[in-house]
């Protein structure tokens, strides 16, 4: 036979013990089973201002950022300007096939996409959109999005520091998205040069040899 | 006080003294991960909730 005062003082040992896990379970607020409920059943008389935190759950994941800075040599075939640009993507982020060998991690960047019913010398990359490079980009982790951008839009994605590849209609070739510089976009070009574009892509050039197709990474 | 009466008053005790260790554990961030935290001090109060609780701490960062 339990002393009705040490019966209740289990009882609310009871609910102590069910606020503090409701706490760490992540249920602060509200009805049963949470902190505020368990509280209140304490001492009904309580009058409680709840205030959720942000949990752990509800954060987003951290952005992994690229390194801008990748080196991106010229190419030594006129078709590979797609495998370049993916490629240097892949290096910045970390996860080249092979970092020691720039060349090497080409080719297999090639080999990767598609040779030669995804990429050829007579054509390059046979899908424009780019759809060949989000899936090697996805095999290595690095998930992307493709779209149809305008200057503006680009422009503001890289000055978040977020990386991508894009290619020009009336470019025909593919490069990298390190950032902004200025007024410009400021891009990994494995052809310095073609078409008067070295590293910056101003909103002129943009408009010129558009319409391009961007694969922006989404998280990495 | 006769002597089962005193044995619970000394489990209502031990029980106090790690609810308070555990909400000074929340109270510093020490949410999970050892003994000295909220879960810790939750599974040394009540040994039947191993395996239970599904812990979703405040983020901190």
């Amino acid at each position: 036979m339990t002393r009705p005062e040490i019966q209740q003082l289990q009882d609310q040992q009871a609910y102590l013990t069910a606020a503090v896990r409701a706490l760490l379970e992540g249920q602060w607020c509200g009805g049963p089973p949470s902190g505020q409920a368990f509280v209140g059943a304490l001492d009904p008389n309580l009058t409680i201002d709840c205030r959720e935190p942000i949990l752990e759950s509800e954060t987003p994941p951290e952005i992994n950022y690229p390194d801008p800075n990748e080196s991106m040599p010229g190419q030594l075939y006129s078709w590979t300007c797609s495998a370049c640009a993916c490629d240097w993507l892949m290096r910045a982020y970390g996860k080249g096939f092979n970092p020691a060998d720039i060349y090497n991690s080409r080719e297999q960047t090639v080999y990767a996409i598609g040779y030669p019913n995804n990429i050829n010398s007579s054509y390059g990359l046979m899908d424009g959109s780019g759809s060949q490079l989000q899936r090697v980009l996805g095999d290595v982790g690095i998930q992307t999005a493709q779209a149809w951008l305008t200057f503006d839009q680009v422009y503001a994605i890289a000055a978040q520091g977020r990386a991508g590849c894009m290619s020009g209609g009336a470019w025909y070739h593919w490069c990298g998205i390190r950032g902004v510089d200025g007024d410009t976009i400021w891009i990994a070009n494995s052809a310095p040069g073609y078409m008067s574009v070295w590293n910056n892509l101003n909103r002129t050039d943009f408009n010129r040899l558009g319409p391009f197709s961007c694969v922006i990474v989404t998280e990495a | 006080m006769d002597e089962q009466e005193q044995a619970q008053i000394t489990q209502l005790q031990q029980q106090q003294m790690m609810l308070t260790q555990a909400l000074k554990a929340a109270l510093e961030g020490r949410w999970v991960g050892g003994a000295d935290t909220v879960e810790g001090w939750l599974l040394a109060i009540d040994p039947g909730l191993t395996g239970e609780l599904s812990p979703d701490p405040p983020s901190y960062s």
